[in-house]
């Protein structure tokens, strides 16, 4: 029971701040790209199985009939660009940049973490309808 | 001046991990910056070099550089990942008798993956690479 309480207390953002939501979708962005940490595992064992094997699921999830997992990708990238922004101002926090200005850091940070985002999502497209 | 600097630290694992593994986890995060960012660069862009299907996987794993780059990663990245997701089963108030418990479960599988990680890019990195 406490358990649960704990994982809940996440997501009671009431009056808590813009450092509080960073910390809680810190957590939330790190347990997602975990659980694709091992799901990356799994897929790439089929390298042993072949290249038809390997090319099928690798070509399934790209071009279909799987190709959700391209949304899925999207919705990833954006969890690791997040996740990836909000530790580098951790780190700096360590050291004692930023305290003073969380706020103003965090939010600069994420807006250029969106922005590499969206480049990388323009070049990864162009990757697969182009090849 | 530390007690003002103190006040406004945002709130992070490290009360629940312990300055030094703490610490680490901010090292780590560091360098997975690096890796990440140079993982999607050579994985998901087409700028002479996308590695995506089985040809193209081998013939990077192929080269030593690289495949030493994946089993650093691979480390550093289980890493981060598993003793995060310590300091998140620490945080749910658990007690210091399931901490144990949690702690040497996550280093079992956190030797467990990197031992199968590494022992995956070697042998992807022997295998032939099929003639075109």
């Amino acid at each position: 029971m406490e358990s649960r309480a704990g994982v809940l207390e996440w997501f009671r953002f009431k009056g808590k701040g813009i450092g509080y939501f960073g910390y809680a979708f810190q957590r939330l962005s790190g347990v997602v790209i975990v659980f694709y940490l091992y799901l990356h595992y799994i897929v790439l064992s089929n390298l042993l199985r072949g290249p038809v094997t390997y090319n099928d699921i690798v070509g399934s999830i790209t071009y279909g009939p799987y190709d959700i997992f391209v949304a899925f990708d999207v919705l990833l990238a954006l969890v690791i660009f997040y996740h990836g922004a909000n530790g580098i101002r951790l780190a700096l926090n360590e050291m004692g940049i930023g305290l003073k200005h969380n706020k103003l850091f965090f939010y600069l940070f994420e807006a250029v973490s969106m922005v590499l985002l969206v480049a990388f999502l323009y070049y990864a497209w162009r990757f697969i309808a182009v090849g | 001046m530390m007690e003002n600097r103190n006040l406004i630290r945002p709130k992070t694992s490290r009360g629940t991990l312990g300055p030094v593994q703490w610490f680490f986890q901010v090292i780590s995060g560091v360098f997975l910056v690096f890796f990440v960012g140079v993982h999607l660069y050579l994985a998901h862009i087409n700028f002479g070099h996308p590695i995506a299907f089985y040809d193209s996987v081998l013939n990077n794993m192929h080269n030593p550089w690289w495949l030493a780059f994946y089993i650093a990663f691979d480390w550093i990245v289980t890493y981060h990942a598993l003793n995060g997701v310590k300091g998140i089963i620490y945080d749910m108030g658990i007690k210091p008798s399931t901490r144990k418990v949690v702690a040497y479960g996550l280093i079992a599988l956190y030797v467990v993956s990197i031992i199968y990680g590494t022992a995956l890019a070697i042998a992807v990195s022997h295998i032939a690479v099929p003639p075109p």
